[in-house]
């Protein structure tokens, strides 16, 4: 796969803080997941690559041309700021059509453009109150819609679900999903990791202005050797199948929920674990209710990268 | 089907012109547009209370009252406005945060800077004139045949057109780098400008508002209330007009630099 | 007997008590504000050359008398009275330097809470509106006041220190009440127009430039009607003309205008009033957008 946006190095400084630390990365189409805890550096990432501000070291090309005073590379780029901020004096129809003019396109173009937009965010009915009268989830979605509305290649959302209902958030990620199977790239940042969860397991975790890891969580997962895998099994004799695997060496600790009818272990092999498991059942008999990974998530990951 | 895009990339000339349509309509709704306009009025009220007191008075009188008019656009309209509106060109963007609505956005930042500017400059002297020409031809309105009374009001509505332009120009500078740039500007606008025309000699030419003085029409008379020629020593009007368009120009210049190295943080 | 505490959160079993001066808090944090501005620290000592100059003028007069000789059949050039006070007080540099304290220090006062929509915040503690309100005009007072009642008062104080006698009070034992009654007129007048301005915009820059514009072009209109209508009413219109009528009835001088100063007070009356009401609509919890 092409690499759309690549960066060497990138550095930034605040003054003495530093937002962002030798960042090197190759994304490619499809969702990426930017995510980290508050200040971690995302949004000064995404500001580098959307070309709002210069790296002190290192740079950022998109499809290969350098972003900083690129506008061209904008035709094919949509970016929905963090900030909640508008020209609030205007109708949403009127800040979506006016922002499309900016591209040049021709009236009719712009209209068309500027329904449909509103229309997959669901706010045609809205469209000539004014920006200063929605509420905060009709807010961040006519932000969305003007990152869109102009059909670009390239989607860049910082925060995007921030002050949408559940119901919106939904929506919203389905919308994404849909723009990656049209081919489009997308880079997704959130503090919320279960929303990057919903969307793709394709991630970059970053913390305290660095790259912590990048890849597919799953992947990312079984490299971090140093936590063995959890895995909850929930049956009717949690007790009975604990005593088949206490011999077993790859298993370094057993521990039984507080009903005593799942069993939590902890191994480095699963996959080992998973056929001894099969072989315990057809055994005994047992009948196993649930079979879960606790820490096979972006949190947990995210915990373990934290905390090493 | 997805309908056609426009194919040209943006130049700079489309920039500029994207920008200036979408200001121009953005500059009318606001709040503060009306404000600005209504300051407009007062002249057209002093203008109907001169011609009401006025009644059969000589016109003389009432050719001093124009100055009098002229005293509070040159002094006090153009530098409110333009210092409001020229500070706001970039400041409005940084302290609102909706800049990156036009960074990212396939237009040049210098397209960006300057649309907004001719946006704003626009505005600023179709308020002016419309202010001007009501009010000079409600105190002129027995001389509607004179020929001379209509180029006179092209040269006053000249001289604030390109006060404005100027005005604007080094306002909009100010504002690209300096935080508080409001308060230099009022230093600027109601200190240096007011003070300088008492210095003798060249210094007068390091203000802008000499330029203006130089390109108002003079009464042959003079006469005690020539407030604003007081202590003028005019610089040729073809001079005055190349000075203003000269420092607006090189203001501009400069604040285009500044815009497309500078980077905007916005206060978190 | 041995008791073992949970760590974590104890809920507070003493008495809580509401504070007697809620509003201070907000004080506090707007002059703090202020002065984290560094143009404003750098103007706000300005604001006090004047009363630097003012006060060389009174140890001068005291000591004009060592330079007689000097000054060969003169009278003394500086002459110390109330209208020398009323002149620190109400004179158009004075007048010029606390407007522009006020808008570089409180032109925010209220357009960032409406900026932030922090009024929700703060109307969701026990906070009256007029506690919100007491909260700000006194940020107006420190700064004005700091700058009229402080220094007139040590004018007066040095007055008497260099003339090395209490005459002077004697002579003008109405003079202190004068310095602090016009002070708090001034400080209270501007702390009204201040709030006023602050409270129409949510836009910084434009509430500065209109508490400078509207101060500034009351007295060109002030000029432009009286060389229409030649006559000394129109003085009504000037916000600095009522300050310094206003002054000059306080100061027990002769009014600079030939309008009853009864007129002024209603001026400055009627702005301070037209205030109020602004800000009692303006000033809520919960914004309605229509």
């Amino acid at each position: 796969m092409t690499t759309v946006i690549e960066t060497k190095s990138l550095s930034k400084w605040y003054g003495n803080v530093l937002g962002l630390s030798d960042v090197s990365l190759e994304i490619e189409a499809g969702i990426t997941g930017l995510l980290g805890p508050n200040g971690a550096g995302k949004s000064t990432f995404m500001k580098l690559i959307t070309g709002q501000m210069k790296p002190n070291i290192g740079g950022v090309t998109v499809r290969g041309e350098e972003v900083w005073n690129n506008f061209r590379l904008f035709r094919k780029i949509g970016f929905c700021p963090e900030q909640d901020a508008f020209y609030e004096d205007v109708t949403g129809w009127e800040f979506l059509t006016g922002l499309l003019r900016l591209y040049g396109f021709r009236p009719a173009e712009v209209t068309g453009r500027a329904a449909r937009a509103l229309e997959i965010v669901e706010l045609t009915a809205d469209k000539d109150r004014k920006i200063r009268s929605y509420s905060r989830g009709m807010r961040q979605r006519v932000k969305f819609a003007q990152s869109v509305a102009h059909d670009p290649d390239i989607i860049i959302l910082d925060e995007p679900l921030s002050g949408l209902d559940p119901l919106g958030k939904r929506r919203l990620i389905r919308l994404v999903k849909d723009f990656q199977s049209e081919g489009k790239t997308i880079i997704v940042s959130s503090h919320v990791l279960p929303e990057i969860e919903a969307m793709t397991s394709r991630i970059i975790m970053i913390h305290q202005g660095k790259i912590l890891a990048q890849g597919d969580i799953h992947g990312i997962r079984d490299l971090i050797e140093r936590y063995p895998h959890m895995i909850s099994v929930r049956c009717a004799d949690a007790r009975a199948v604990a005593a088949r695997f206490v011999q077993d060496p790859s298993i370094l600790k057993m521990s039984f929920g507080p009903d005593a009818r799942s069993l939590v272990v902890e191994t480095h092999n699963r996959d080992a674990f998973f056929s001894r498991l099969q072989s315990v059942v057809l055994e005994t008999g047992i009948e196993v209710e649930e079979i879960s990974s606790p820490d096979d998530n972006l949190q947990a990951v995210f915990d373990y990268l934290v905390v090493r | 089907m997805k309908p056609k895009a426009n194919a040209d990339f943006p130049s700079f000339g489309m920039s500029f012109r994207k920008v200036f349509a979408f200001f121009f309509f953005l500059g009318r709704k606001t709040g503060k547009a009306r404000v600005f306009f209504l300051l407009g009025l007062i002249p057209i009220a002093i203008a109907v209370m001169v011609r009401i007191v006025m009644a059969g008075r000589s016109g003389d009188v009432v050719a001093v009252f124009n100055e009098i008019l002229i005293v509070f656009f040159v002094t006090f309209d153009i530098v409110i406005l333009s210092l409001f509106y020229g500070t706001s060109i970039v400041a409005e963007e940084t302290e609102g945060r909706t800049l990156p609505y036009l960074t990212t956005r396939p237009l040049s930042k210098t397209g960006i800077f300057l649309g907004k500017y001719a946006a704003y400059v626009s505005l600023m002297f179709l308020m002016v004139t419309a202010s001007l020409f009501v009010s000079f031809f409600i105190m002129n309105g027995h001389r509607f045949r004179d020929p001379m009374l209509y180029l006179t009001f092209l040269r006053y509505a000249a001289a604030l057109g390109l006060g404005i332009l100027a005005y604007t120009a080094f306002f909009a500078f100010l504002g690209t780098f300096l935080k508080r740039a409001i308060l230099i500007g009022l230093i600027f606008g109601f200190g240096w400008e007011n003070v300088i025309q008492y210095f003798p000699g060249s210094t007068q030419k390091f203000s802008l508002v000499h330029y203006m003085k130089s390109l108002m029409p003079r009464r042959a008379s003079g006469g005690p209330f020539s407030i604003l020629l007081f202590r003028l020593e005019p610089t040729a009007p073809a001079v005055a007009m190349v000075m203003l368009v000269l420092i607006a120009a090189v203001f501009l210049a400069l604040a285009c630099w500044l815009f497309r190295m500078k980077e905007y943080l916005f206060e978190e | 007997m041995a008791t073992v505490r949970e760590k974590g959160y104890y809920h507070w079993e003493g008495r809580l008590t509401e504070s007697r001066f809620p509003w201070w808090p907000i004080t506090r944090t707007g002059i703090l504000l202020a002065f984290k501005k560094r143009g404003f620290r750098f103007l706000f000592a300005g604001a006090f050359l004047p009363a630097v100059v003012f006060l060389a003028g009174i140890y001068i007069s005291e000591r004009l008398e060592d330079f007689k000789f000097m000054v060969r059949g003169s009278e003394r050039l500086i002459n110390i009275n109330p209208a020398y006070f009323k002149t620190y007080l109400a004179n158009d540099g004075i007048l010029f330097l606390m407007i522009m304290v006020l808008v570089l220090g409180c032109a925010g006062l209220i357009s960032d809470d409406l900026k932030h929509n922090s009024l929700q915040i703060y109307f969701s503690r026990p906070l009256r509106k007029q506690d919100y309100l007491l909260g700000k005009m006194a940020v107006v007072f420190f700064f004005i006041l700091i700058v009229t009642l402080i220094p007139g008062l040590l004018l007066f104080v040095f007055k008497l220190v260099f003339a090395g006698s209490f005459k002077f009070f004697l002579d003008y034992p109405w003079l202190i009440l004068s310095v602090i009654g016009y002070s708090l007129i001034l400080t209270l007048f501007f702390a009204f127009y201040t709030l006023l301005l602050s409270s129409l915009s949510k836009n910084t820059r434009y509430v500065m430039i209109l508490l400078f514009m509207i101060y500034i072009f009351s007295d060109i209109l002030y000029g432009i009607l009286n060389g229409i209508f030649r006559t000394p009413l129109m003085a009504l219109f000037s916000i600095k003309a009522n300050l310094q009528q206003v002054a000059a009835f306080v100061f027990a001088e002769k009014l600079p205008h030939a309008v009853p100063v009864f007129w002024s007070f209603l001026v400055l009356a009627a702005v301070c009033g037209l205030s109020a009401l602004v800000l009692h609509r303006k000033i809520r919890g919960v914004e309605v957008i229509r």
